[in-house]
């Protein structure tokens, strides 16, 4: 990725090419691969933080014992419930809104600068402002349901309905950022392609099944990919919104390691739990990017 | 006329296929529910008590009160989340885009071996993709130990971490685009690797990085993970304030409204004055990635 650029070799500037270096070296080391190594060697420990007492060797006793852990195995349930489904409609309801926003015309760009709000707010601020519109009793979503003579739900009381209530605010925050993406690779097509299909009397459909789709697949699996992977990384909407509950019905990975290693304090267990948690992501990493190897390859 | 039709034709991209109505219809409830929220933030924000329990809810205020944001910086110490939360922010973009712009300047144009330098880019592309949450365990431990609980500069030093990859990446890009012959020729004239980056190719690069530093600053004011974790009292920001008002009771309605108001419309007049930055910049972190 980087432009080879012939370069005069001068020890002084090997010197300097190093120190320029060294700050991100430092950071990164110290924020990331430390705490990554430290984590991975804890996962082998007993060890709790309120008790006054060493760490105990434990093996892979604390692998075993998650696996043997039904709020873990719900968790990770959840997570990929939360994760295919968050994402499918997000992918979908993108690419729509993308095709319908990809005209030049004031009005369009105007939309295009407001869908920017909902993903740049803190997720934080998106969770604070839907758990205040769907309030049982006093928020507005359950008063204009009732208003057209539907019960009032409980979004997040309702165990059966709260991971759909935390499906819905991921999509309200990050299809826009699909449909921005989507459409900037749309745009980025030669628009004789779509020109010459129209003058030869393709449908919008044809136009969009046999040109835009195929073309911008890759960058659609990209995007895809980020968002499953970033699906896994939801924690600050739930944690605003119902903190897991009710009961454990949107307990999922992030939410998990927080509990059991920073609340309960299970140092040890939480950093195995966070060592499956690589494994897992590094494997859905991998097969998308097979994926995407694969259809480069189909493209030539 | 004619010209101005032709222009605006050759750039229409348009393949809806669902229908003219069907568009109208999604794109105005796009927009409604797009906006709606935050006129229910800002409304909420000025209502008096007894409007937030109204039945009817009151869509349209009768009376206007301050007494929200009175409370908010009373009784709830909005100052100090704010204090905070520009703290951390102003100083993660500092940190992020003077080491991220090195550590790039020198992959580009810097002395060593072509190889190793993709190694190095390859590194930093791999530590984009790895969940935050992650290294919680172990990092929450290490400040632990190390008495940095509840201090602004762990949270920046966290906040650093996570942003240094975009940035380094991002701005690889904006030097790339430099001419190679103005570092061609102030090597000629004698100019070191330090001098090159400070007098010679940085300012010309002075919008990117800006521009790298505001993303940076929205990343870090809207992180929540880490300021819930790293902090207790004294350095808590205010994304960590405002998830304080939601208890086991209820909401604490007046005051998180005005607190939201404050957490959301910097990143919002921001983003309205880097919006084409914004775009450019967020695809490319997305899909070079």
């Amino acid at each position: 990725m980087l432009i080879s650029r012939h370069i005069v070799q001068s020890r002084r500037d090997v010197l300097y090419s190093w120190l320029f270096l060294i700050p991100v070296f430092v950071i990164l080391s110290i924020t990331a691969f430390i705490p990554l190594g430290f984590g991975f060697g804890l996962s082998f420990f007993k060890y709790k933080l309120n008790l006054q007492r060493a760490p105990i060797f434990n093996g892979i006793g604390n692998y075993i014992e998650i696996f043997q852990d039904e709020l873990f195995i719900d968790a990770v349930k959840h997570n990929i419930f939360f994760a295919v489904l968050a994402v499918s409609i997000e992918m979908s309801v993108g690419i729509v809104i993308a095709t319908m926003l990809s005209d030049d015309s004031k009005i369009t760009r105007l939309l295009i600068s407001l869908l920017m709000i909902p993903m740049i707010i803190a997720p934080v601020a998106a969770g604070t402002l839907w758990r205040m519109m769907l309030d049982r009793t006093y928020g507005i979503v359950n008063y204009l349901l009732t208003l057209v003579g539907l019960p009032a739900v409980s979004w997040i009381g309702d165990y059966r309905i709260a991971i759909y209530t935390i499906i819905f605010v991921d999509c309200w925050q990050f299809i826009p950022f699909v449909a921005i993406l989507v459409l900037s690779s749309i745009k980025a097509i030669p628009i004789t392609l779509i020109d010459a299909a129209r003058v030869d009397g393709a449908s919008p459909l044809k136009v969009f099944t046999r040109i835009v789709l195929p073309i911008t697949a890759p960058v659609i699996i990209i995007i895809a990919m980020i968002r499953f992977m970033d699906a896994f990384k939801v924690f600050d909407t739930i944690f605003v919104m119902t903190q897991g509950g009710p009961g454990t019905a949107t307990e999922m990975l992030p939410t998990y390691i927080y509990r059991q290693g920073i609340k309960f304090l299970r140092i040890g267990y939480s950093s195995a739990a966070a060592v499956l948690f690589i494994i897992s992501m590094s494997l859905i990493a991998w097969g998308f990017i097979h994926l995407r190897t694969k259809q480069l390859e189909r493209i030539g | 006329m004619t010209k101005r039709l032709v222009k605006q034709q050759s750039r229409n991209y348009l393949c809806n296929f669902l229908g003219f109505p069907t568009r109208v219809i999604v794109l105005i409830f796009l927009f409604i529910i797009i906006l709606f929220p935050f006129y229910w933030l800002i409304t909420n924000a000025f209502k008096v008590e007894q409007e937030y329990f109204a039945s009817p809810p009151v869509i349209l205020p009768s009376r206007i009160t301050t007494q929200n944001f009175v409370d908010a910086v009373v009784k709830y110490d909005l100052f100090k989340g704010l204090k905070n939360s520009l703290l951390i922010a102003t100083g993660t973009s500092i940190v992020t885009v003077l080491a991220g712009s090195m550590a790039a300047y020198t992959l580009i144009n810097g002395a060593l071996p072509k190889k190793l330098k993709n190694v190095f880019a390859g590194w930093f592309l791999v530590q984009k993709m790895y969940p935050a949450v992650l290294v919680a365990v172990p990092v929450f431990y290490i400040i632990r130990s190390l008495h940095l609980m509840d201090n602004v500069l762990s949270l920046i030093l966290m906040n650093t971490s996570f942003n240094l990859p975009l940035v380094i990446l991002l701005m690889i890009g904006f030097y790339q685009e430099l001419p190679y012959e103005i570092e061609e020729q102030s090597m000629l004239d004698g100019c070191s690797l330090l001098q090159r980056y400070i007098y010679i190719s940085t300012p010309i690069v002075k919008l990117g990085l800006i521009a790298t530093g505001m993303l940076t600053f929205i990343n870090s004011w809207n992180e929540f993970l880490y300021a819930v974790i790293l902090t207790v009292y004294r350095a808590k920001p205010l994304t960590v304030s405002i998830a304080g008002f939601i208890t086991d009771k209820g909401l604490i309605w007046g005051p998180m409204a005005a607190m939201g108001c404050v957490v959301v419309f910097p990143v919002l007049i921001i983003m309205w004055l880097m919006q084409k930055d914004f775009i450019s910049g967020m695809s490319a972190g997305a899909l070079k990635g």
